[in-house]
C-alpha cells in the first residue's frame, strides 16, 4: 500500500457509477468497507460474469472493484439495522453513496440528515444528473451518461447512430471525479472540522473529460459538422489506419510531424505528391484532400504490423499507438518491463490477473488486495470498529439483518 | 518575505478553500499536467504554469482557427478555447529553463511552492534538471508528480510522444467502442489525460495532508497508460476469467437490454434509452405506445437479449415519432433511463446545466470574457474559486518574479531583455470570437460590459492591423 490514507475510514454503499471511488481509496491505503446485503450485493452478478474451472461464478467487474475491501453485511431495510449502520458512520470519515443504481439503501434514505448527525463525515453521492436541477430525479446509465454529455455526435460512422464507448468508461470518470473530491473534503475538514455533502452528476464528468471536443467546438464555428469521424476531417491526418494485424492510431498534424510521415511515405512508397507544398500546410488546409492523404497513409501503414509501425514511427517522432485489443496488452512490451501486473491468489477462483494501482508514491504503487467474501469482516468490524458486544451481533445475526 | 500567496481573485470570502496557500508549480503540455494544476488552483492554490515561447504548449500553438494565417503568433497563442479548459485560474509566466539563469528563476519558484506537477515524456526530465532529486534539492518536502504517458526509467517507451488519442488506443480504451462488423473507432477526444490529472489531483491533495502531518514531501509517479488501464480494468479480469474478452457489439452491453440509440425527429436528433434491469423493463412496459411490450414474453433479460434486435425496431418504431427531449422525458416519467444524445449547443442551452451553473464567463486577457466550464464536482461546503479564464502567455510573469521571487523590477528587464523570460505579447491587443455572441444569446449566461463587433467588420480590423505591422516592419 502506498499508505497516504492509512487512517481514512470509508463506508462503501456505492454501486457500478462510482465502485471504483472506493477502489482508489483502497490503493492509496484506506480502510474501505463494503456494505452488502446478507445474500451479496447485487454488484457480485454484474456483467461481465465468468464461470472458471472450479464452476465458481465471478463478476470480472466486482473482483476488480471490490479487491482490497472489507465485506459486511447488514440488511439497510430492515428497521433493526439503522442503529449500526448510525454507529458505521460515526466511525467513518467517507460514505460513499449511489442512490440510484446501488443495492436497496435505506427508505427514506435523507442525504443532509446523515451530514447533520455526523457533522465530520463526508458524503459523497452520484447520481445520473446530480441532486439539484430540473432533471434531478431522472434515472441513467453508462450509456445515458455519454448520450447526456455532449460528446457522441461525433463518435462513430456516419451511416449509423452515434457510437457509444462500452466498459463503464463514464462510471469511471464519475469515479475519478468523486475521488478528487472526496479528497478535497477530507482536507478542508482538517480546518474547519466538518464533513460535507459531494453531489457528482455523471453528465458533467463525462464533459470534464471531452470538453475540447464538445462545448468548445461551438467557440469556433456557428455550424458543427456532425461528423462522426471527430477531427478526422478538420485536422487531418488523424485517425485509425489499417496495418497487417490491425490497426493504429496517428495524430500527425503538427507541423513537423506531417513533415516526418509525409517523408516516411515517400521514402518507403515512392509516393512523391505527399511532400509537395500543397498537402504541408496548415490541418485545414489539408482538409479538401483528407480522402486521398488517408488512402496514401494506409499504402505505408498496411506494410507494417501495428506494433512495429508504432515503434518506427515513434523513431521518426510521429504520434502513433497500436490500437490493442485486451490480450495485445497482456504482450506489451513496457507494461511487462515495467512490473504493471498483480497476481492475486484466490483460494476459489485461483491466480487472478490485475492491472497494478496506477499511482505510484516513492517508487511504489502497491499491491492489489483481495476480493472479500460475502460479510467475511462482518464480526471484525462489528466488534473492533463499532465496539459492538458479541450479545449485540449474535443478536443482529439472529434477526437475519447481518 | 516578500511573497504574494494569493492567486487571482484573492481568497474566497467566507469559505475556506482547501489549498489556499499552497503554490503549485506547472510545467506540462496538452491536457494531463495542465489540467491537474487547474484542478488545484481553483481549489484555493496558486497555480503558476511555466510556459515557454520557443516550445510553446500545443494548445498554445493551435491558436484560434478563424485568426488569419500570418497573424502575430504572440497574439494567437492566448486563443485556442481549450486552454481555458486546461488552465483557467492560473497564473503565467513566460520563462526559458533551458538557460543558466532560466533554470535559477524556475529553482526559486520551486523553493517557494508547494508542488511541481509535469507530464513531460520520461527520458526528458533528466535532461531539464527536473527530476525529483533536483527540484527536492530546492525544496525538501515538495510534493512532486510526474504524469508521462509512459512512466518508469525501464520502459521501452520512455522516450515515446503521444497524445490522448493515440494513448486511448494503446492502452485499450478504443477497443471499448465499436460496431460488430466494423473497424473499432477512434474515441476522438483525450479521455486517457483526463482521468490521470482527476486521479492526479486527488493523489497531490492526499500527499499534502501527509506532508502536513509528517512533514515528509514525495514522488507521485501517474503514468498515462496504466491509468487508462486501470479505467478499463474490469476488462482486464475479464480476459483472465473467461479466456476472451467479449467483442464491442455497438451501443449494447452485456447484461442489459434493451440498449441503444435511437433515431428521433428531426436531423441527427438521437434518444439513448437503457433498459437496466426488470425493474425497468416492467415500467417501460407502462410507457403510452408501448404497452403491447407488457407481460412474460420478455421478463428476463436473457430473453430480452437474445430479442435484441426485434425490441430496436419497436423502440425505433416509438422513438422516430417523437423529439429527443419528449421521448426522453416520457421514458423517464415512467422510470426507464434515457437521455438525449446531447451536442455543444444542447449543453450551452441546457437548463438543467444552468441551473447547475456549469459555465461561466470568466475574465480573459483578450476577449474581455471567455466561456469556461467550472468544475463537474459541486461541494456543500467548499465553492471553488473561478477568478479567470486562461491566463495569456507570460501575463504574470512581473508580479510573480517580483513578489512572489523578489526580484526588483530592474532584473526583470534584464530577464526579459535577454529573451529568459517574456511577458505578455501586445498586451493591448484584444481580440473577440466572432462567434461569441451567438453564445450569449443562445446560454443566457451574464456577459461582461460587451463591445461586441459584426464578425466581418472585426475580421477587417484584423486584417488591417496585420498591414500596419508589416509596414512597419518595411520592406
Amino acid at each position: 500500500m502506498t499508505g497516504l490514507l492509512d487512517d481514512i475510514k470509508v463506508v462503501d454503499l456505492a454501486g457500478p457509477a462510482i465502485t471504483y471511488t472506493g477502489r482508489m481509496l483502497v490503493d492509496l491505503g484506506a480502510d474501505v468497507v463494503l456494505v452488502e446485503p446478507p445474500d451479496g450485493s447485487r454488484s457480485r452478478l454484474l456483467a461481465p460474469v465468468a464461470t472458471v474451472a472450479s464452476g465458481v461464478t465471478i463478476s470480472a467487474h466486482f473482483a476488480y472493484m471490490a479487491a482490497g475491501k472489507r465485506s459486511v453485511t447488514l440488511d439497510l431495510t430492515s428497521a433493526v439495522a439503522a442503529p449500526t449502520l448510525e454507529r458505521m458512520l460515526e466511525w467513518a470519515d467517507v460514505v460513499l453513496v449511489t442512490p440510484d443504481d446501488s443495492d436497496p439503501l435505506p427508505a427514506g434514505l435523507d442525504l443532509e440528515a446523515w451530514s447533520e448527525a455526523h457533522p465530520r463525515l463526508v458524503v459523497t453521492v452520484v447520481t445520473p444528473f446530480g441532486l439539484r436541477g430540473p432533471r434531478r430525479t431522472w434515472h441513467g446509465s453508462d450509456l445515458t451518461g455519454w448520450a447526456a454529455g455532449g460528446v457522441l455526435p461525433f463518435v462513430g460512422d456516419a451511416d449509423r447512430p452515434p457510437l457509444s464507448p462500452a466498459g463503464g468508461l463514464a462510471y469511471a470518470t464519475a469515479s475519478t471525479n468523486a475521488a478528487m473530491a472526496t479528497m478535497l473534503a477530507l482536507r478542508t475538514r482538517t480546518s474547519t472540522g466538518r464533513g460535507q455533502l459531494i453531489d457528482i452528476s455523471v453528465q458533467e464528468a463525462v464533459m470534464s473529460v471531452a470538453l475540447e471536443a464538445g462545448p468548445y467546438m461551438v467557440m469556433e464555428t456557428v455550424s458543427i459538422p456532425y461528423e462522426r469521424t471527430g477531427m478526422r476531417r478538420s485536422t487531418p491526418p488523424i485517425g485509425q489506419y489499417r496495418t497487417k494485424d490491425g490497426a493504429v492510431s496517428i495524430v500527425g498534424y503538427m507541423p513537423g510531424q506531417w513533415d516526418a510521415l509525409a517523408s516516411w511515405i515517400a521514402e518507403e512508397t515512392g509516393n512523391d505528391a505527399i511532400t509537395l507544398d500543397t498537402f504541408g500546410g496548415t490541418p485545414a488546409a489539408r482538409s479538401p484532400y483528407v480522402e486521398a492523404i488517408d488512402a496514401w497513409i494506409e499504402e505505408l501503414t498496411t506494410r507494417y504490423t501495428k506494433q512495429d509501425f508504432f515503434e518506427e514511427a515513434q523513431r521518426r517522432g510521429i504520434p502513433v499507438g497500436p490500437v490493442n485489443s485486451i490480450a495485445d496488452l497482456v504482450a506489451d512490451p513496457h507494461l511487462e518491463a515495467t512490473e504493471a501486473w498483480r497476481f492475486v491468489e484466490d483460494p476459489e477462483i485461483g491466480t487472478i490477473r490485475y492491472p497494478r494501482p496506477p499511482i505510484r508514491v516513492d517508487g511504489d504503487a502497491g499491491d492489489v488486495g483481495r476480493i472479500p467474501s460475502v460479510g467475511q469482516h462482518t464480526d471484525e468490524v462489528l466488534r473492533d470498529a463499532l465496539g459492538m458486544t458479541p450479545i449485540e451481533i449474535a443478536g443482529l445475526r439472529a434477526s437475519g439483518t447481518i | 518575505m516578500n511573497d504574494d500567496r494569493h492567486a487571482p481573485g484573492g481568497p474566497t470570502e467566507g469559505r475556506h478553500l482547501p489549498l489556499e496557500g499552497i503554490r503549485v508549480i506547472e510545467f506540462g503540455y496538452g491536457i494531463a499536467a495542465p489540467v491537474a494544476a487547474r484542478n488545484l488552483g481553483q481549489f484555493g492554490a496558486d497555480s503558476i504554469r511555466v510556459e515557454s515561447r520557443r516550445k510553446p504548449d500545443s494548445l498554445r500553438v493551435g491558436g484560434a482557427g478563424w485568426i488569419p494565417k500570418g497573424y502575430d503568433p504572440g497574439v494567437r497563442w492566448d486563443t485556442m478555447p481549450s486552454l481555458n479548459f486546461s488552465s483557467a485560474g492560473k497564473r503565467s509566466i513566460g520563462l526559458e529553463i533551458d538557460s543558466d539563469d532560466g533554470y535559477a528563476v524556475l529553482q526559486q519558484l520551486v523553493a517557494r511552492s508547494d508542488v511541481f506537477i509535469t507530464n513531460m515524456s520520461a527520458d526528458v526530465l533528466p535532461r531539464l534538471r527536473l527530476t525529483y532529486a533536483d527540484l527536492q534539492a530546492v525544496r525538501p518536502d515538495l510534493v512532486y508528480m510526474s504524469m508521462p504517458p509512459f512512466g518508469d526509467a525501464r520502459s521501452p517507451y520512455r522516450s515515446f510522444r503521444t497524445w490522448g488519442q493515440n494513448l486511448s488506443a494503446i492502452s485499450g480504451v478504443d477497443r471499448m467502442i465499436g460496431w460488430p462488423d466494423r473497424d473499432p473507432v477512434q474515441l476522438g477526444f483525450a479521455y486517457p489525460d483526463y482521468v490521470s490529472a482527476q486521479a492526479g489531483t486527488m493523489a497531490v491533495v492526499a500527499a499534502l495532508d501527509r506532508r502536513d502531518r509528517t512533514g515528509q514531501g514525495c514522488e507521485i509517479e501517474l503514468s498515462q497508460y496504466e491509468m487508462a488501464l486501470a479505467a478499463i480494468g474490469p476488462a482486464v479480469l475479464e480476459l483472465g476469467l473467461r479466456g476472451t474478452v467479449r467483442s464491442t457489439n455497438g451501443n449494447r452491453v452485456e447484461g442489459v437490454a434493451p440498449q441503444g440509440i435511437y433515431p428521433c425527429r428531426g436531423p441527427e436528433r438521437w434518444v439513448a434509452v437503457s433498459v437496466r434491469d426488470d425493474d425497468m423493463w416492467a415500467a417501460l412496459g407502462t410507457v403510452r405506445g408501448l404497452t403491447h411490450l407488457a407481460g412474460d414474453r420478455y421478463a428476463t433479460v436473457a430473453l430480452r437479449e437474445a430479442a435484441a434486435d426485434a425490441l430496436d425496431e419497436q423502440l425505433t418504431a416509438w422513438t422516430s415519432v417523437r423529439t429527443d427531449w419528449e421521448a426522453a422525458t416520457e421514458l423517464q416519467l415512467a422510470g426507464v433511463a434515457a437521455s438525449p444524445v446531447e451536442d455543444p449547443w444542447d449543453l450551452l442551452t441546457d437548463p438543467h446545466l444552468a441551473a447547475r451553473e456549469a459555465f461561466r464567463v470568466l475574465p480573459h486577457p483578450r476577449f474581455g470574457g471567455d466561456l469556461v466550464f467550472g468544475q463537474a464536482v459541486t461541494m456543500s461546503d467548499t465553492e471553488p474559486r473561478f477568478a479567470r479564464a486562461a491566463p495569456g502567455l507570460g501575463q504574470d510573469s512581473r508580479d510573480i518574479l517580483t513578489a512572489v521571487v523578489g526580484m526588483e523590477d530592474e532584473e526583470v528587464d534584464r530577464l526579459v531583455a535577454a529573451g529568459v523570460v517574456h511577458e505578455m505579447n501586445r498586451p493591448d491587443t484584444t481580440l473577440e470570437r466572432p462567434f461569441l455572441h451567438w453564445i450569449h444569446t443562445v446560454s443566457h449566461l451574464p456577459w461582461p460590459a460587451s463591445t461586441f463587433e459584426p464578425a466581418e467588420l472585426f475580421m477587417k480590423r484584423l486584417e488591417a492591423e496585420m498591414a500596419r505591422d508589416a509596414d512597419e516592419v518595411g520592406p
